[in-house]
């Protein structure tokens, strides 16, 4: 049975790992290793997901239609043990472009409250 | 710690979870013993956020699958319950109840109200089988009773064992085929979905 499209604003808030999460899959497919490691050289290393809580919210996004499994492929470059590939779906660019778009909304605020400086 | 989650997501995930470990380790294997403490400190705490909210999550889904379902068996028991509580009222204060009746009314509430406090929570908390389930509480909660009500009696020159067996008898036999009923039910209403 097909699961009716929500609208991604209902989704939002998005919580800070799922956020990373979609964030490291937007350039491309990436496997459980991939989208960690992704995800800790964008926070500078202040981010590190455990197997818990990224396969946590990798069943929650699978299940919302924010992300697929693509076809399994071997990782060459580590092993030659099979990955699972996930790939940000369409719908799920859609409510990482929405919460993106929250996230500026309130940037802005802060730098007009002088809290954080003006992008020249 | 992979069996701190549900079964299920462990099927699903455990694999990938177990190569991400495996992963992460050999990153912090050559980085000293401080390192490798945190690293090992991160996974704990981890397995301890995350385990309750799959479990939770899992818990929730089947629940409330099954919520409509459960609520009118249990209020069909509650309603039994009480029917018995004004039967056995009834007899009481006119004293017109024969003895097997008001034993057997006596144990239909008693056994009744233990019983099924036990059997709903554990069968929305489990996978249990629904019949046999109620099988055995039943008969270790009507069997506790039975002796209770032995050792209690014993002081009691009224006592009379063998009604009060018979009562506890039939009470254990009209729940047994309540519950049969209502597994047959269930068995019904998922086969035709």
């Amino acid at each position: 049975m097909a699961k009716e499209r929500l609208d991604p604003e209902k989704l939002l808030p998005l919580t800070s790992s799922v956020f990373h999460i979609l964030l490291a899959l937007s350039d491309g497919d990436l496997h459980g290793y991939g989208i960690m490691q992704e995800v800790a050289e964008h926070t500078g290393g202040q981010i590190r997901l455990g197997p818990g809580t990224l396969y946590g919210a990798i069943k929650r996004l699978l299940a919302n239609g924010l992300i697929v499994e693509t076809d399994r492929r071997p990782d060459a470059e580590l092993d030659d043990e099979r990955r699972r590939y996930y790939r940000l779906t369409d719908f799920g660019r859609q409510v990482l472009k929405a919460e993106a778009q929250r996230i500026s909304k309130l940037v802005s605020v802060a730098q007009r409250k002088r809290l954080l400086p003006k992008q020249t | 710690m992979l069996l701190a989650y549900p079964r299920e997501f462990r099927l699903e995930y455990g694999s990938e979870m177990t190569q991400l470990f495996r992963d992460c380790h050999r990153d912090v294997q050559s980085d000293g013993l401080v390192t490798t403490l945190e690293f090992w400190l991160r996974m704990i705490l981890d397995v301890i956020r995350t385990a309750p909210v799959e479990r939770w999550d899992r818990l929730g889904n089947r629940t409330m699958k099954n919520l409509k379902s459960d609520a009118i068996g249990l209020l069909g028991c509650v309603a039994i319950i009480v029917v018995a509580l004004f039967l056995l009222r009834y007899g009481m204060k006119h004293q017109i109840a024969p003895l097997l009746l008001f034993g057997a009314l006596d144990a239909i509430v008693a056994a009744g109200v233990v019983s099924n406090l036990i059997i709903f929570p554990l069968l929305m908390a489990t996978r249990l089988s629904r019949f046999r389930t109620a099988l055995w509480t039943l008969l270790i909660v009507h069997g506790a009773l039975l002796l209770t009500a032995a050792l209690i009696g014993t002081s009691d020159p009224h006592f009379n064992f063998p009604w009060v067996f018979a009562g506890y008898v039939v009470s254990f036999l009209f729940w047994l085929t309540i519950h049969w009923l209502w597994s047959q039910t269930k068995t019904i209403l998922t086969t035709s979905h």
